[in-house]
């Protein structure tokens, strides 16, 4: 079929009739119709006239813009390396060595031409190549198997991705939010666990086709059962507009795949953004290296401290969502989970509720003041600043809490109660405002209840630090304790 | 490129198979253990179309099973440098984009692209000419062409570029 000049607007390097090139294309196999590099009639089929060809167009200085003859000629001189290359290579189809020093030499070509000589830094690599050259590479560099598998970036290119990542965020308003899964935005359970008084629910769920009403949806496939967390539907709107967030769960990457598309049908909340168990670089651990964002500029939701061994100043640690029986069972917990009771957090008032209210908080915090300056500013230190205002003015004294073998400053709850904004103290004296105990007949307790100090036990603390609000004295008084007698910590309102 | 050729396997088989369905379950077998898989020489064997011959089965030395000889007509895909495929776009990112032609994982580098195209950030990532004529997003149709191909432990990757005439945005996505 030939193509004629006059009827398309071309520049000579068009493809021409086959027969003045079927002298150099006749020894290849039939099916190699693979090139769609051109050949053009204009240069003739000698290699010698091509090198000498080659270089005086790649020596003279041919300006882009202005006209495309020579730019036509040089890009086909290239394809006619390249015809070259695969000529050759075509005829050393059989061998596979061969091959591959070929496939090394034809990209080395390619890279040369297009990269205009500057030294590939082959910022990542996508199977064992460079994604950038396509030379074969070392694979180093931290797997991003959640953006497609096979690939990994290194270090450094992590490192400038992460820059740019912040400028952008910081021109939109918005910082990064890591959210957990199971027992923080939902809780899941295998249909098989399901108790004999949780059956009811099975005729509460949700249709899978249109999930944005719904809360509890039959995953017949998974053999699971999934009740997501109330509220959490406002939550994700909210925080949306302050955060660009990502999924982290210990499941595996088609649960995760799964949770999101209840969560977020429209993928507008987390895209591509969901990490799970098989995308972590280590192994039952969480850590931010796969997250594409700075770490002074990140928030974590967890309800799992121990997750996160490297992270712990980002987290802001979640009252676990027990909604089905066997989630109490997996941590050993006696009471009745939420479905057993039939009934629910309190949706307004929930635990999630509280803690948008921190992450608002601590979002204004850091874009306060409008300041050009926000590189210096460091999401954990406002997390703490907030953090401090919870307890502020109250003075603890612990009353036969702590073992007498240990140093009472070094004990957990000491240290939480500091990072409540309390003041502790070993000693009663008139500033004191609070007295934590776990038994009426102390000393302290005695002092406490003449001096009409508050006398609570230890879980108001708790209480404060999951709902990161100062919580009601009376509702931790001793007498409740003796009432519950499990180490449980349910907020009463 | 697709090819149907001959290829040959031992096939192992346990006497429990054996009888009057022995060469039936000798062709599920096979077809279970290869159909779907990758070769390195071979590229993916997509479907294994006929049974060529099956030799005579030799029992090994030790263990009850019997090995058989299978050549089978298959029909295979190999990714060559050079290539021209056409291949769907899945996932768009600052350093260029992935997309997958069939079972071929492909990776398109935003140096590989057209001296115009810029990437997009945003809800939908996108790579967008500069006279915005062209914009290449999640499930759309580009046409490329391979530049590298790599075999990792079964597994294939592949470069490709749509810098070149003729090469790019094919369609919409539907």
């Amino acid at each position: 079929m030939s193509i004629g000049a006059s009827t398309i607007t071309v520049t000579p390097s068009t493809p021409t009739p086959s027969s003045e090139t079927k002298s150099r294309f006749e020894r290849r196999t039939p099916n190699s119709k693979m090139s769609v590099a051109s050949d053009s009639p204009v240069h003739s089929s000698s290699s010698d006239d091509l090198a000498a060809f080659l270089e005086t167009e790649l020596d003279s200085d041919s300006d882009s813009s202005s006209e495309s003859f020579p730019i036509e000629q040089a890009h086909d001189a290239d394809a006619q390396v390249s015809n070259h290359r695969l000529k050759r290579q075509k005829l050393e189809y059989p061998e596979d060595e061969t091959e591959n020093v070929a496939s090394l030499a034809f990209s080395g070509e390619i890279s040369e031409a297009s990269s205009s000589k500057v030294p590939c830094e082959h910022p990542g690599t996508f199977g064992n190549m460079c994604f950038v050259c396509g030379q074969k590479v070392e694979v180093t560099g931290v797997s991003f198997g959640y953006i497609h598998k096979g690939f990994k970036l290194q270090q450094d290119e992590v490192t400038r991705l992460r820059d740019i990542d912040m400028k952008a965020l910081q021109s939109q308003r918005k910082l990064c939010l890591v959210l957990d899964l199971d027992h923080t935005l939902l809780n899941s359970t295998v249909l098989r666990d399901l108790k004999p008084e949780e059956e009811y629910l099975k005729s509460h769920t949700h249709s899978l086709q249109d999930v944005s009403g719904g809360d509890i949806f039959m995953l017949e496939f998974m053999h699971m059962m999934t009740k997501l967390r109330p509220f959490v539907h406002s939550f994700l709107k909210e925080a949306s507009k302050m955060f660009v967030m990502y999924i982290y769960t210990m499941g595996d990457r088609p649960y995760a795949r799964q949770m999101a598309k209840l969560l977020d049908p429209k993928g507008e909340y987390f895209g591509e953004r969901i990490i799970s168990r098989d995308d972590g670089t280590v192994k039952h651990q969480k850590s931010l290296d796969v997250v594409l964002g700075q770490e002074k500029a990140v928030l974590i939701l967890d309800d799992t401290e121990n997750a996160w061994p490297g992270h712990k100043d980002n987290l802001i640690v979640i009252e676990r969502y027990h909604f089905f029986a066997s989630s109490c069972k997996q941590f050993d917990h006696r009471f009745q989970s939420l479905s057993q009771l039939k009934s629910d957090e309190s949706e307004p008032d929930g635990v999630l509720s509280a803690v948008l209210k921190v992450l608002k908080q601590t979002h204004s915090l850091f874009f306060q003041d409008g300041g050009e300056d926000l590189s210096s500013r460091d999401v954990r230190s406002l997390l703490k600043q907030v953090r401090k205002e919870i307890l502020k003015g109250c003075k603890i004294v612990f009353s036969r809490v702590f073992p007498t073998k240990c140093q009472a400053e070094d004990h957990p709850l000491w240290r939480v109660a500091e990072g409540l904004g309390a003041t502790c103290a070993t000693e009663v004296d008139a500033s004191v405002t609070h007295v934590v105990a776990m038994d009426v007949g102390t000393e302290k307790v005695r002092w406490a209840i003449r001096e009409k100090k508050f006398v609570v036990h230890r879980g108001w603390i708790d209480a404060a630090n999951y709902l990161w609000k100062k919580q009601p004295e009376e509702n931790f008084g001793l007498e409740q304790l003796k009432k519950q007698g499990t180490d449980d910590v349910t907020v009463e309102k | 490129m697709f090819f149907h050729m001959v290829l040959e396997r031992n096939m192992q088989l346990h006497p429990r198979f054996f009888g009057r369905s022995l060469r039936e379950n000798l062709v599920s077998k096979l077809m279970k253990d290869v159909e779907g898989t990758i070769s390195g020489r071979h590229g993916f064997v997509l479907a294994v179309t006929g049974i060529e011959s099956i030799g005579k089965g030799l029992i090994r030395d030790g263990t009850p099973f019997v090995t058989f000889p299978v050549k089978y007509r298959c029909v295979v895909f190999r990714p060559f440098e050079g290539e021209v495929l056409e291949a769907v776009v899945t996932t768009v990112m600052q350093h260029g984009f992935f997309a997958e032609a069939g079972p071929l994982q492909l990776f398109v580098s935003n140096h590989e692209m057209q001296d115009g195209m810029e990437y997009q950030a945003g809800d939908i990532p996108n790579y967008t000419s500069s006279d915005a004529s062209v914009r290449i997003q999640k499930d759309c149709e580009v046409l490329l062409k391979i530049t590298t191909v790599s075999v990792v432990a079964t597994e294939i990757f592949c470069l490709g570029s749509i810098k070149g005439k003729y090469l790019g945005l094919l369609n919409d996505r539907a």
